[in-house]
């Protein structure tokens, strides 16, 4: 979209830094920590990271449709302490978020904890320098933390999506706050996940995805198909919304585990084919509630569910998705997804 | 719907009114009628929904009427 929209406000504020993070606080206008103030000037800085107009709509963000103009993001970039670099990118995922697929409407107002998990593919990770490998999606590094956190600003600042308010979120999760990490393509012994959705490997992507959580697997497992039934193990529990309407589960596998799969020779499909088979879990461990919510969501895809019934974790074994990042170690990540919802991956330009 | 000159009334839990009301005003129609049962609505029993849902009828039943007016 590239329709033209208001000029976002301005108000004076005396020039203490203290004074204006109070006001932030008191107006809801942050993420409960502190901000940057994005001045005119520090608006105008972040705005030359991208080539594209002030005014131009990049979206509507849901539940508030408030209108998403390059300049409010460029406010909330600044807020969330990006440098002007990382403009396009934010852009970038601002598009895919509000992509029908993905759901945003669902996210942005329901009762789960479920985060906007973005994930960063080609060269612009290294020119940016965002973090693909030791504590990827922990603290520490500055691009991984700004994008994410920009991006929730951008949903609850424009998107109106307030905790308690339109946020109705029974806990959240920290990923709230930011969750943002590259793809480690050098250690990925396959194809990376922007060239798997279709993009050339020397192009940049952002990919959001409807993240519920984080679930650690540490297992010294040296064989393909025992670290595949210990995944698919941990993957499978009847309180998800992944069984219940038929999900896109998503792993971030460390170097470590990708190689044991590809030295087994195994493709990237093969593993998702192993772990979608070894996921499938007997309806009857879902409780008679949730039994009836499967029903309601996926009997046109399954047929009639039983308590016998062996649930996929999600429609077809082409839906569980994985990257490759982290530092060395036995460790990978289980992040299972809402449910209702598929990521989307948009292309990054200047 | 509404605005398509229908009557129309949403329904929600009270967990999801400010929800509700907060969207309603954002795409432009604060005046969305919205009935409310009580929340938590997925534990009650069959009985129990059954008298919310009697409840509920009059409820969206006076809401329409009202529009109408």
């Amino acid at each position: 979209m590239s329709t033209a929209s208001d000029a976002a406000a301005t108000f004076e504020a005396p020039d203490d830094l203290e004074t204006i993070n109070r006001l932030y606080r008191e107006r809801r206008w942050g993420d409960g920590l502190p901000i940057i103030p994005p001045t005119a000037e520090r608006v105008a800085r972040m705005l030359r990271g991208t080539r594209r107009a002030r005014h131009d709509l990049v979206a509507n963000i849901a539940p508030g449709y408030g209108a998403a103009t390059v300049e409010r993001i460029a406010i909330n970039a600044v807020l969330a302490g990006c440098e002007p670099d990382y403009l396009p990118l934010l852009i970038a995922a601002t598009e895919a978020a509000v992509e029908p697929q993905f759901n945003l409407q669902g996210m942005q107002a329901t009762t789960n904890p479920v985060a906007v998990w973005v994930v960063i593919n080609g060269p612009i990770a290294q020119r940016l320098g965002v973090n693909a490998t030791f504590n990827c999606i922990g603290q520490g590094t500055w691009a991984n933390a700004t994008i994410g956190r920009a991006l929730r600003l951008v949903l609850q600042n424009i998107g109106g999506a307030l905790p308690g308010e339109m946020d109705r979120a029974t806990h959240g999760q920290p990923a709230k706050y930011t969750f943002c990490c590259a793809e480690n393509e050098e250690a990925n012994p396959w194809e990376p996940l922007h060239v798997e959705r279709g993009f050339a490997r020397g192009s940049s992507t952002a990919t959001v995805v409807g993240a519920e959580g984080t679930m650690n697997m540490n297992t010294h497992a040296k064989d393909a198909a025992e670290l595949a039934r210990v995944i698919a193990e941990t993957m499978t529990h009847p309180p998800s919304n992944e069984y219940v309407h038929g999900g896109e589960p998503w792993l971030i596998l460390s170097s470590e585990h990708a190689d044991i799969f590809k030295r087994a020779g195994w493709s990237k499909m093969d593993v998702k084919r192993e772990l979608w088979e070894h996921s499938k879990m007997r309806a009857g461990r879902l409780s008679a509630k949730e039994m009836e919510r499967a029903r309601a969501s996926r009997t046109e895809e399954l047929g009639e569910l039983t308590a016998d019934t062996l649930l996929p974790i999600s429609p077809n074994p082409e839906n569980v998705q994985f990257i490759v990042a982290g530092g060395p170690g036995t460790h990978s990540v289980y992040v299972p997804c809402f449910g209702n919802t598929r990521a989307v991956t948009r292309p990054i330009r200047d | 719907m509404t605005k398509r000159g229908k009557a129309g009334v949403a329904v929600c839990s009270t967990a999801f009114e400010t929800l509700g009301r907060a969207q309603a005003r954002a795409l432009g129609n604060a005046g969305l009628p919205i009935a409310v049962i009580p929340h938590p609505f997925g534990s009650r029993t069959r009985d129990e929904v059954r008298e919310i849902a009697e409840k509920c009828a009059e409820q969206i039943a006076s809401l329409v009427s009202r529009g109408a007016e």
